[in-house]
């Protein structure tokens, strides 16, 4: 990813950051910036279990409360690999540029990971490691957890950036009660 | 007539306990109105294109086709697995259905996804008998959208198909509008220099080929969902909603090039079968193939579905907008496509020594008009969103741009985007639940694709139908079909009743098609599990190629139970719907 | 579970009520249309015009052909002719029924009977020929033939278009005779006999159905048959405007 992607990423969540309220987008990934924030397993008050399949997930959609914590455990039951990613949709969009250039890469092969790829840096000190605290990124049979705070009432989606994923509908609502 | 009293008496012991939908087709005479031009045609239920039938994966389906022609008819099924007795070719499946008379086709549903359906007799496909399939899965659709169009094209032609055919027997060019000028002759050589387009024009001269030589059929309207591009078929939506299209390229000759200016498409699924999504900026359907995408229009506007062909002698439009009567502008259309010498390097017989040595200049000369053209400016608005400051050999593999490794390096044919984004490759393909296990084929069958132009001869293997044995398969092998091209136009390739694993080299993610387009100069593998008994067609799919020759029937001997084979292949099959 | 139950009974009863239910699902042979050669046809006047010669002369001319057949056989009917205006007479008129076989690629072999019947003596030929497209787009037309009166001549027609746009075509046309002897009852005398080269350009009005033109005819007799017309009254060079169509059907 080039430094000049990240400005538009950056310009762009600037932007749309008065409509969105959000707090906290000093993260220069724009992960997280308005979805709530990573939480702590003794906080979660409950625990959901989210199923990927190829281009769904089950459940489709998910209620909480502001401020709730979540634990969510994820398993990917599809052949291929896929993302559980918690964020607003333009936070989706731009992080759909980065999972593109996994798949250019090589990082993210149909059903399977090259984690040595992965770990490859990509200069201005930037790798593809995939390991942001809102989202996991699983091979065919693996499953793992999230703990995500809810802090932040907003339009967020749980959703699949591996190129096209999203696109073809591999999203779920978050509704707050 | 024996099948129908069988399933009345099935129905009658046994009335709720499969799942099981009756449907009426007419064949009839219809008027076709194109905006263009007014003209009679065939039709299903007294329009063309006929209805979009609607099936379930599970359904017992019993579908009575009533000939109201004063003609011979059938109705193939084009994609669906079936017995080989239901696919409706007249002369291999069964005898066809006379006039006045109604053939009730019965078989189950094991599959889902968007198909076709078109007479298998004469020229009655090209003359408008044709309607759409979409089957529902048993389980969820793996897709979210919140709506669906069926968006089947045709080039609607104001010949009828035995006076086109009559005409490109008569002169192979007589449809051809693009052809090299006096004019083009001059251009070339101001751009290239004088001698250059001389041995460029020498060289194609000596072979007696066109570099024009890209669509037969000329002179259509591109019709979507029966409409002309002044008709302006609509899809309404409202502004962020997902939205399913299913393409489907229901023309007779036509290649289109499909775009929606403003709309990134996701690929979803390919003749049927669900592939891993793609996004895209435009792709290029083959005749008889579909393809689904989902677009998000999120605006408050009309788009344009344009579709232009792949010789750019003519083109589709309609239109998605949130109300009826909104529009978006129709692109222009881009330059005629010309042929190269890499679309003739499949060709035999041809003197490789003097290629080399003559036609090296001329390729130069041609991939420079060509790059200059229209690549380059391209490719530079490719690079700059796509990958600035970054090195990637594969990228450009993948960004399809001018690499697309189904074309014939330096092919006149090889696509790109209109706006320089990605164009779908065949190697962009894979399949999102793979059907069959992947193992070693069996055993190799080569099949040259063959012709004449100048005589408007088209075979396989050099020998038309009318003069070749059938091709003998083996129930349970695995056959690699190999697919050389020796002509310089593309066929696609439909082979029935049994799926076409298109090697894309993804292994066992190889996606499975009904058509399988192969392009001029080069050589495209399918592997075919031969799992049902029976004989069918193959050939291309283009209807005046088919009908010149390049046609196959296939025998598949042998079955799950070799003796009972023939008479069970009905029950066996439904025995695992 | 249900499902399979009815279809083991729909089998069972398929085989005990309805026997024949096995007959209908035997693969049958192909014996449609598309198992046969492909018939095809085509009428074809290549030029259907007006002459005015540069002295004063008007004619009607034909070059047509009408062929019936397969890819591996078909018939072909040609004719031409020349009929003067104010004479009322055929100055020129020829009909040939040939067989044409594929040679080669873009060549076809023929042969059959020629019959002219002019204003005049008539004639007989037996017809050999080849026609086909040569490099470079050259359209070419090679027959020999022998006389009733055992003369043998040769005649080699040559086309060429050049595409202005693709609905303007300009058509180059060279005809030559060569006689191996004389036929002095004809005018025909040995060697080179007679040219006449064409300049046509066309507009294709309605597909390539009917496409008018105009264009200059030129006609040349030479040594001996050029004599035989001079003793004839006859002129020995002719220029001609023309004006016509070209039709294909």
């Amino acid at each position: 990813m080039s430094a000049s992607k990240f400005m538009v990423a950056a310009a762009f969540l600037s932007i749309s950051a008065p409509v969105l309220a959000a707090v906290g987008h000093d993260n220069a990934h724009g992960h997280g910036a308005a979805s709530g924030s990573p939480g702590r397993i003794s906080e979660a008050s409950r625990t959901i279990k989210v199923e990927m399949y190829d281009m769904y997930y089950e459940p489709e959609s998910i209620s909480v409360k502001q401020g709730e914590t979540v634990r969510f455990i994820v398993e990917n039951k599809g052949n291929i690999v896929h993302e559980f990613n918690i964020g607003t949709p333009e936070m989706h969009e731009s992080h759909q540029k980065e999972m593109m250039m996994m798949v250019e890469h090589g990082v993210i092969q149909g059903g399977k990971l090259n984690h040595d790829m992965m770990k490859m840096d990509m200069g201005n000190g930037h790798s593809m490691k995939h390991d942001d605290p809102n989202s996991v990124l699983l091979e065919p049979g693996q499953s793992q957890e999230v703990v995500w705070k809810f802090s932040d009432k907003g339009n967020i989606e749980f959703a699949c950036n591996v190129p096209g994923h999203y696109q073809a509908g591999m999203y779920g609502d978050v509704n707050f009660e | 007539m024996k099948i129908r009293l069988s399933a009345v008496l099935l129905g009658l012991l046994m009335p709720a306990l499969v799942l099981a939908g009756e449907y009426d087709l007419t064949v009839d005479r219809v008027q076709i109105d194109t905006g263009d031009f007014v003209k009679e045609g065939i039709g299903y239920n007294g329009a063309s294109p006929g209805p979009v039938m609607r099936f379930k994966e599970g359904e017992e389906v019993k579908i009575n086709v009533t000939n109201n022609l004063d003609e011979t008819t059938s109705i193939h099924w084009h994609g669906l697995i079936l017995p080989f007795n239901q696919d409706g070719v007249p002369g291999i499946s069964f005898p066809g259905i006379k006039p006045g008379e109604t053939f009730t086709y019965e078989f189950p549903i094991q599959q889902a996804g968007t198909y076709w359906f078109h007479s298998h007799s004469g020229f009655q496909e090209p003359d408008g008998a044709y309607g759409a399939i979409v089957i529902e899965p048993e389980g969820r659709e793996p897709f979210r959208y919140d709506r669906e169009y069926v968006v089947q094209l045709t080039d609607k032609h104001p010949h009828s198909g035995d006076r086109i055919m009559r005409n490109l027997k008569m002169m192979p060019d007589y449809y051809n509008r693009e052809q090299q000028t006096v004019g083009e002759f001059f251009s070339d050589a101001s751009e290239n220099g004088l001698m250059s387009t001389i041995r460029d024009r020498m060289a194609w001269g000596d072979m007696r080929m066109m570099k024009a030589d890209v669509e037969d059929l000329q002179g259509f309207t591109g019709l979507i969902n029966g409409r002309g591009p002044e008709q302006n078929w609509t899809g309404l939506f409202e502004p962020g909603e997902r939205i399913r299209l299913r393409f489907i390229n229901s023309s007779a000759m036509t290649y289109f090039d499909i775009r929606i200016p403003g709309l990134d498409m996701t690929v979803v699924q390919a003749d049927g079968n669900n592939v891993q999504p793609v996004n895209v900026d435009e792709f290029r359907i083959g005749v008889a193939e579909t393809y689904d995408v989902i677009v998000r229009p999120k605006d408050d506007q009309a788009y344009t579905i344009f579709a232009e062909s792949m010789g750019r002698s003519g083109y589709a439009r309609a239109t998605l907008a949130p109300e009826e009567g909104m529009e978006a502008a129709a692109p222009q259309l881009r330059e005629p496509a010309r042929l190269t010498m890499a679309d003739m390097s499949g060709m035999p017989g041809m003197d490789h020594g003097s290629m080399a040595g003559m036609d090296h200049s001329n390729m130069e000369v041609m991939d420079h008009s060509n790059m200059e053209g229209m690549d380059h400016s391209k490719m530079e608005g490719m690079d700059h969103s796509g990958m600035a400051g970054m090195d990637h050999g594969d990228m450009m593999m993948s960004k399809g741009g001018a690499n697309d490794p189904f074309y014939a390096k330096g092919s006149g044919l090889m696509p790109t985007a209109a706006n320089g984004g990605k164009f779908l490759s065949y190697a962009d393909l894979k399949a999102q639940d793979p059907l069959y296990e992947d193992r070693e084929p069996t055993r190799e069958i080569e099949l040259r694709l063959t012709g004449n132009m100048e005589r408007y001869i088209w075979s396989i293997n050099g020998i038309k139908y009318e003069d070749a044995d059938p091709i003998r398969l083996k129930y349970g092998e695995r056959v690699r079909f190999k697919f050389v091209n020796e002509t310089m136009m593309t066929h696609p390739m439909h082979l029935h009743g049994m799926w076409s694993i298109l090697d894309v080299g993804a292994g066992q993610w190889n996606p499975i098609k009904h058509t399988v387009s192969v392009n001029p100069g080069t050589t495209v593998y399918m592997e075919t599990e031969v799992d049902a008994p029976g004989q069918w067609a193959f050939h291309c799919h283009l209807s005046y190629h088919a009908a010149a020759g390049m046609f196959r029937k296939v025998i598949v001997e042998g079955g799950p139970d070799s003796t009972q084979a023939k008479a069970d292949a009905v029950n066996e099959e439904g025995g695992e719907a | 579970m249900s499902s399979r139950l009815s279809l083991t009974l729909f089998s069972l009863l398929s085989v005990a009520l309805l026997p024949v239910a096995v007959h209908a699902q035997e693969m049958i042979d192909d014996t449609t249309a598309r198992k046969q050669p492909l018939t095809t046809w085509g009428v074809q006047f290549e030029e259907f015009e007006y002459r005015y010669s540069d002295d004063d002369e008007e004619l009607g001319a034909w070059n047509a052909d009408f062929f019936y057949g397969t890819d591996d056989f078909k018939v072909r009917w040609l004719t031409k002719g020349e009929y003067a205006i104010e004479e009322q007479a055929y100055e020129g008129l020829e009909n040939q029924l040939v067989g044409q076989v594929p040679i080669s690629k873009f060549f076809d072999a023929k042969a059959g009977v020629r019959f002219d019947t002019p204003e005049g003596q008539d004639r007989t030929y037996a017809v050999l020929g080849i026609a086909g497209l040569a490099p470079q787009w050259f359209e070419i037309d090679a027959n020999l033939y022998i006389s009733d009166e055992g003369k043998a001549s040769a005649e080699l027609d040559v086309e060429y278009e050049w595409l202005l746009t693709n609905y303007w075509i300009l058509g180059a046309t060279f005809d030559t005779t060569i006689a191996f002897s004389e036929d002095s009852e004809i005018g025909i005398g040995k060697g080179l006999v007679s040219t006449e080269t064409g300049l046509r350009l066309r507009y294709d009005l309605v597909d390539r159905a009917f496409s008018p033109y105009i264009g200059v005819v030129h006609e040349r007799k030479y040594s001996d048959t050029a004599d035989f017309s001079k003793m004839d009254g006859g002129s020995i060079e002719d220029w001609f405007a023309v004006i016509g169509a070209r039709i294909a059907f």
